[in-house]
């Protein structure tokens, strides 16, 4: 499992029976954190009416949990080499700022379009 | 590890320093940095939204009442009302489903097992083909209510405001469908070629895994598309 440069290499049975445990044992686990988020979210919205600010960071996390997992086990990041996982990891810290930029960038427009509302 | 690589003439030479960059061949590390730029494309469009929705805040239409409905044909009633994000988890649960079918036709090209890969990719392809369906259903679904890229009925003041909802979700929805679309085009050709032995002759069977990184790439995007305009 450390290279996969070995091309016609085939792993050993016991090997390759845990490699697919491990991805049916994560396909359970993303099926049920969607129904989970879906049941959140209706639950939240629709029957107790409760304010959505803190359902939105619930879910971003959930969400986030997702990309990773499907990242680390399906696209097989978390046997790849250290160096090779920080070279993807890295560029997406610059979407954290670019995220808080834009999201500010939008409420300074809203306030904009109120104080011409006003005039 | 890069001297024991099948490919013999390779071996020495391979990227010309004796072995690969983080022990990972040149195909993979360009498809995870074409991924990483697709990634950025998605996030361009997503950041568009944010802001966009940020602006029209008061406006904006809940999700739950734009996608309340079950849009499946021939189901008796003409529509399922009333059920919100039932129909998007279910796309969701078809996109994941597929996702796992192609890791399990990646394992299976591990082991140089040659119906194992068929038998995998066919079900990925279905899934890519039933998430396209739903795709249709559901845009027809929305055009049928009004919605279209310069109107958007659901807006809290009823007169076609925020009118960049329409033109958001059909052109972010649509890219992602794009994808897919292309992902099922490259899953038929992966499932011919190696039926025809293609891979089994070459000795490894590398172009799976690579198309099966772009594969779960569109499944991640979808977690994303999911979350920003269905759950948010």
């Amino acid at each position: 499992m450390s290279s996969h440069e070995e091309h016609g290499h085939i792993l050993p049975e016991a090997e390759y029976k845990a490699g697919v445990k491990d991805v049916g044992k994560w396909i359970i686990i993303l099926g049920v954190v969607t129904v989970v988020e879906v049941l959140f979210a209706i639950a939240w919205m629709e029957w107790f009416k409760l304010p959505k600010r803190p359902l939105n960071i619930i879910l971003i996390f959930m969400s986030l949990f997702k990309a990773v997992s499907i990242m680390a086990v399906f696209m097989h990041v978390k046997h790849e080499k250290k160096g090779f996982i920080l070279t993807i990891a890295i560029p997406f810290l610059f979407l954290i700022w670019a995220i808080i930029a834009f999201l500010w960038e939008g409420n300074c427009w809203r306030h904009y379009q109120e104080l011409i509302n006003y005039f | 590890m890069a001297t024991a690589t099948a490919h013999n003439d390779e071996s020495t030479t391979l990227w010309n320093g004796g072995g690969s960059p983080f022990k990972v061949s040149y195909g993979k590390i360009m498809i995870w940095y074409f991924l990483i730029n697709d990634t950025f494309t998605f996030a361009s469009f997503l950041l568009a939204y944010g802001a966009i929705r940020y602006t029209n805040l008061d406006i904006w239409p809940k999700s739950s009442e734009v996608f309340s409905s079950v849009p499946i044909p021939f189901a008796g009633i003409d529509k399922l009302e009333h059920l919100p994000l039932v129909f998007v988890s279910i796309m969701t649960f078809i996109l994941i489903f597929s996702s796992w079918t192609m890791v399990r036709a990646v394992q299976e090209g591990h082991q140089m097992n040659k119906y194992g890969v068929i038998k995998w990719l066919i079900p990925t392809i279905m899934g890519g083909l039933a998430f396209l369906s739903c795709q249709y259903l559901e845009w027809s679904h929305l055009i049928e209510e009004g919605m279209s890229l310069t109107y958007c009925p659901f807006g809290k003041l009823g007169n076609g405001d925020p009118v960049s909802f329409g033109a958001l979700f059909f052109l972010i929805t649509g890219f992602h469908g794009l994808h897919v679309l292309f992902g099922v085009i490259l899953n038929s050709w992966l499932c011919y070629e190696t039926a025809n032995g293609t891979f089994q002759k070459r000795g490894h069977y590398e172009m799976v895994e690579k198309i099966g990184l772009f594969w779960h790439f569109v499944d991640l995007v979808w977690v994303y598309v999911f979350l920003c305009f269905y759950l948010l």
